[in-house]
């Protein structure tokens, strides 16, 4: 580093103010960097890399070429094929429809019963605050594979307990696999997991709510429920946003759910979600092309849609506005 | 719910006479709706406490919810440990490993990371953001096959180090420190160390890091939690089951194959053991899940 | 300083480096893992082999090699299984990170053998040809070219709850006929929830055991090009047998293997199971409290007086091509699959039915298994119908068959459409894959 015996002597050197500025701008040019690199390095090596890799595997595929009845397999390029296979098939856009339903369905629910959760815990004269919300985090404790297991066990009708207690009322128990109900079945492990984590997100954002505005309200007549329509809820803004925006990333990754559920029962396929469908390729078909293509063309739609939504809330969400 | 908001407040218009009145009568409605939350979130999780005390026999006969005497925990914990010459064991180990270490070299990362973004003013400097936030969009699945192969080609694979080192980017953590910096750190303190003469790395580790340490408590325990529970990552790169974490460890016991039947009770079983460390982690930790973080700088 | 800090991130970047250098050289997870480094550090003094398998318990099996045989060492490595394990094989295959030996399912073979992975044994074991049944050599050779060794066969059997059948009055089915009256007879006589059986959707190679009953070939090959016949008359008569009892209500659509169906067969929900000579070893994990009350009998048949059956799976040992110790993975396969005191390890210790003639009668297959205590001549019974079981030519995809088949199924099932509308989807899947493959396929 050749800076350095300048750095050296700028330390030992009485500050200056107006000469002072510019050692200081040297320093810091470089500085930023360096802290920087460590997670650039593993960005590079461990997510760039991989997508660039990737990339180039979508464009290349195992062919057969001669050498006996059952051939020798070689990989080739084989330009955009995968591609236009893989988005050719409607089972992909028949996926991504489903990909949708599921998250209109959960992306509200998850967040609708984190603030009202939320809102609940902050208003006063709640007994057990600190009980239920240990109660409502605990599932963030269990990882994906185990909470789809159990609510597996919770679905199927002959070991389920929720059956049981149905028949002991003498009601018909609910069919969680059927061609519609499979949706909220899944989409319900997903919100059970996740309720928590948002809900103390939105909870410790009110916390912050300095109270001079609730006295303010009172004394205009405010009840509680008016408090929390015109004051609470818009400055939860930034919160509520967050979560939004990392529960639809969620969605768009959603695979452990329903393909824990799928050995279970007859309504989930193999490609019943997109990346389902990678996953299938890659580890049950043996094709990592296909996938690749797969995974670059979702990730591509996923990006162009984050960028779309990040443009328009990034205001509000990453509070760059001092 | 709207009835008891509006009687507890149909009071005269002072605010404080309705307080005081107020405060030794509970507010039903909503603790109603944070029980029954409660009730939803957690009896699921009790049913696997309950179903591991059911021996195999019992698990698909007797009714779910109600837990046997019959010293089924102790045969499927005994069952358990022993299986595969204590197996759980080590897959405990090896996620407290992953975990631990895994969580405190992210924060290391993360906090260098997102100290940068956050106070210094370089070309760049939101682009790399953005392009490090984009890297939540692409998913595991995606990433895990390529991922392995490259490791293979310096010989990495099936090694510790394949789990931990992708486990320590995280660009959600680096988020995090960089909000966190940002409303932690004033500029004028780091300006007086420079004016001192500190140099950066000084300034980062004597006034940086003790200001931003509740936010990267934080930060540990999320991503100490995320490497807990992390499945695809090392299911894909390890290959000899003595490296399992338990996650892995414990999906390999559901997929035994065709002739083998799974086994639920051992899986269920090691399910809740695993469940236990994490519950009495937020237990105890309870006061520095600072998540207020995620809500953008509210604070500033 | 930022040079301090340079040094400070450089320094931390090379621990890094030579920590991973030193963990991999520890832990001895350099490529080829145990292939190459003897232990002794001189070279010829003792061989680590490594075996990627899945078989239960095999580890206390291999000891017995192990003690016997000091400077051949083979370590098992239980990391997944069938399916999953092709693909860790394939892949570690692909990073030159393969093992030795490879335990692989009848049906997976071709993948390997098409990718290059395993190697062609003709000549390595052309001495032990006779210690194994036609049927089970059959399913892992390729025209005149071995590639992996039998271990284990599994022919298909029909098993059922005596105890219910005695309560309900039933007769055991000797044909298929009388096992759709005999369905039909259940759903009468006994309580609204109880079925004779259940169709899997999750199971293809529990199908393409029945098929091969039935006298399909879903795959021949001719010359160098296939032909393939998932829809040829045998199956789609067989899709459409499953497909009207079914739809009629007759028999259950539940998969099987999960937690509903393990407790069907716990309570006699389910009063017969079709399935293969390891049922016992299912049951015993999957209704333990059921012991003693079940029996095993032949499959039912297409002709009366017919003796035919299937295989459900089955799998044997793979040496790969880039093994640098041939002719000890050689002696230890060997050993491992014709031995007697390997066989009856196998039996003991992993439940195994072996596929050489010779541990299909051994002492250890003189007790009934645990589950059928009822049936002392259990394994005499089941060594006959090894002998009339029939497989056939497994194609280079059958993965994608058989993925398209829990698809297919599935919807079937749940659309209520015609199986034979399964097995068209099938078939055109697999031709259109053999066909993008590279493969030459003709009608």
């Amino acid at each position: 580093m050749s800076e350095t015996k300048t750095d050296a002597a700028q330390e030992l050197a009485p500050p200056r103010l107006r000469g002072g500025r510019r050692p200081r701008a040297r320093h810091a040019r470089s500085a930023p960097y360096w802290f920087m690199l460590p997670a650039m390095a593993l960005f590079t090596g461990f997510l760039l890399v991989p997508i660039i890799y990737a990339t180039w595997l979508s464009l290349r595929a195992s062919r057969r070429t001669g050498g006996g009845i059952l051939g020798q397999r070689i990989e080739t390029f084989v330009g955009l094929e995968n591609y236009s296979r893989a988005l050719s098939h409607p089972e992909l856009y028949a996926s991504l429809g489903r990909m949708l339903v599921y998250g209109l369905l959960v992306v509200p629910a998850m967040l609708g019963l984190a603030l009202l959760f939320a809102l609940m815990l902050d208003l006063p004269r709640v007994r057990m605050r600190s009980a239920t919300r240990i109660g409502i985090f605990l599932p963030y404790a269990v990882p994906g594979v185990i909470a789809s297991l159990l609510w597996g066990f919770l679905y199927l009708p002959r070991v389920s307990p929720i059956r049981r207690t149905f028949d002991a009322v003498g009601l018909a128990p609910p069919d969680f696999f059927g061609p519609t109900s499979i949706f909220f079945s899944v989409a319900n492990i997903a919100v059970w997991g996740g309720v928590g984590f948002n809900m103390i997100v939105m909870y410790t954002a009110l916390r912050a709510i300095p109270t001079e505005l609730y006295d303010a309200a009172r004394i205009d007549g405010c009840n509680d429920w008016q408090v929390a329509w015109r004051i609470k809820i818009p400055l939860l803004q930034p919160a509520l946003v967050m979560t939004g925006i990392f529960s639809m990333i969620a969605t768009l990754q959603v695979f452990t759910e329903p393909q824990t559920l799928s050995p279970l029962t007859n309504v989930i396929s193999s490609s019943w979600m997109p990346l389902q469908k990678i996953y299938t390729d890659a580890f049950v078909l043996n094709d990592i092309y296909s996938a690749a293509a797969t995974s670059i063309a979702l990730a591509g739609v996923s990006l162009i849609l984050s960028l779309i939504v990040l443009t328009v809330m990034q205001r509000r969400a990453f509070g760059e506005n001092k | 719910m709207s009835d008891t908001l509006t009687t507890a407040t149909a009071a005269p218009k002072t605010g404080r006479a309705v307080r005081h009145r107020g405060i030794h009568r509970t507010h039903w409605g909503a603790t109603g709706i944070l029980i029954l939350g409660a009730l939803y979130c957690v009896l699921p999780a009790l049913w696997v406490f309950i179903a591991s005390t059911k021996s195999p026999g019992e698990l698909f006969t007797t009714f779910s919810f109600w837990p046997s005497f019959t010293g089924g925990l102790q045969g499927n914990v005994d069952g358990l440990l022993a299986f595969g010459d204590q197996a759980f064991l080590r897959w405990a180990l090896n996620t407290l490993l992953y975990a631990g270490l895994g969580s405190v070299l992210t924060v290391i990362i993360s906090a260098s990371a997102g100290y940068a973004l956050a106070k210094y003013r370089f070309t760049g400097r939101e682009l790399l953001f953005r392009i490090i936030l984009a890297g939540v969009l692409v998913p595991q699945v995606t990433l895990a096959i390529p991922q392995y192969l490259l490791l293979a080609k310096v010989g990495l694979t099936g090694t510790y180090w394949s789990v931990l080192l992708p486990s320590l980017i995280s660009p959600f953590s680096i988020y995090l420190c960089r909000i966190y910096a940002m409303a932690a750190i004033p500029d004028e303190l780091l300006e007086a160390g420079r004016i001192d003469g500190a140099g950066e790395s000084r300034l980062f580790r004597s006034v940086a890091l003790p200001l931003m340490l509740p936010g990267l408590i934080t930060v540990l325990l999320l991503q100490f939690v995320a490497i807990w529970n992390n499945f695809l990552l090392p299911f894909i790169m390890l290959s000899d089951s003595d490296k399992y974490p338990l996650t892995v460890g414990l999906y390999a016991l559901l997929n035994q194959g065709a002739s083998q039947p799974a086994l639920y009770t051992l899986v269920i079983t090691g399910a809740m053991l695993s469940i236990l460390p994490l519950i009495a982690l937020f237990l105890l930790l309870q006061r520095y899940w600072r998540l207020d973080l995620l809500s953008g700088g509210l604070k500033g | 300083m930022h040079r301090r800090l340079a040094s400070t991130m450089v320094g931390a970047l090379i621990v890094t480096t030579a920590l991973a250098a030193c963990t991999s050289s520890n832990d001895g997870d350099t490529p080829s893992d145990g292939d190459s480094t003897p232990a002794g550090g001189t070279t010829g003094e003792q061989v680590d082999l490594q075996f990627w398998t899945w078989t239960t318990n095999i580890e206390d099996v291999i000891a017995i090699w192990n003690d016997e045989h000091p400077d051949i060492q083979v370590t098992v490595d239980r990391q997944a299984q069938g399916d999953e394990l092709i693909t860790r094989v394939l892949t570690a295959a692909q990073a030159g990170n393969e093992p030795c030996l490879v335990h692989t399912e009848y049906q997976a073979l071709p993948v390997l053998v098409a990718n290059g992975v395993v190697a062609d044994i003709t000549a390595d074991f052309a001495g032990i040809r006779d210690a194994f049944p036609d049927g089970a050599w059959g399913l892992t050779s390729f025209g005149d070219q071995v590639f992996a060794i039998p271990q284990d066969i599994a022919p298909m059997m029909l098993f059922y709850r005596e105890d219910l059948f005695a309560q309900y009055g039933l007769e055991v089915p000797t044909t298929w006929d009388e096992f759709a009256a005999l369905a039909a007879e259940v759903r009468q006589k006994a309580e609204p929830d109880q079925y004779l059986t259940t169709f899997s959707s999750g199971d293809p190679g529990w199908f393409a055991g029945l098929s091969q009953q039935a006298g399909a070939e879903w795959w021949t090959s001719e010359g160098e090009a296939w032909r393939v016949g998932i829809n040829d008359e045998a199956t789609t008569a067989l899709a459409d047998y499953w497909g009207n009892l079914v739809s009629q209500g007759l028999i259950d659509d539940q998969p099987m293997y999960t937690p509903e169906w393990n407790a069907a067969m716990n309570d006699g929900t389910l009063l017969a199971w079709p399935t293969a000579v390891w049922g016992a070893g299912v049951l015993e994990g999957v209704a333990p409290d059921t012991a003693g009350l079940w029996r095993a009998v032949p499959m039912p048949q297409w002709s009366a007086g017919e003796n035919v059956t299937g295989y459900w799976g089955g799998s044997g040992t793979a040496i790969t091509a880039d093994c640098e110790y041939r002719e000890q993975a050689v002696e230890f396969v060997t050993w491992l699959n014709t031995s007697p005191e390997a066989l009856e390890a196998l039996v003991t210790i992993s439940g195994v039915y072996p596929a050489a003639t010779a541990g299909q009668t051994g002492p250890a297959l003189e007790q009934p298994p645990v589950m059928l205590p009822n049936q002392p001549d259990f394994y005499t019974q089941a060594s006959e119908i090894a002998g009339t079981a029939r497989g056939f030519t497994w194609g280079p995809n059958v993965n994608v068959a058989y993925n398209t088949y829990r698809d297919a199924f599935q919807a079937a099932i749940e659309g209520g459409t015609p199986f034979s509308g399964a097995i068209n989807t099938m078939q055109d899947t697999t031709v259109a894959d053999l066909q993008t493959q590279g493969y030459e396929v003709i009608d």
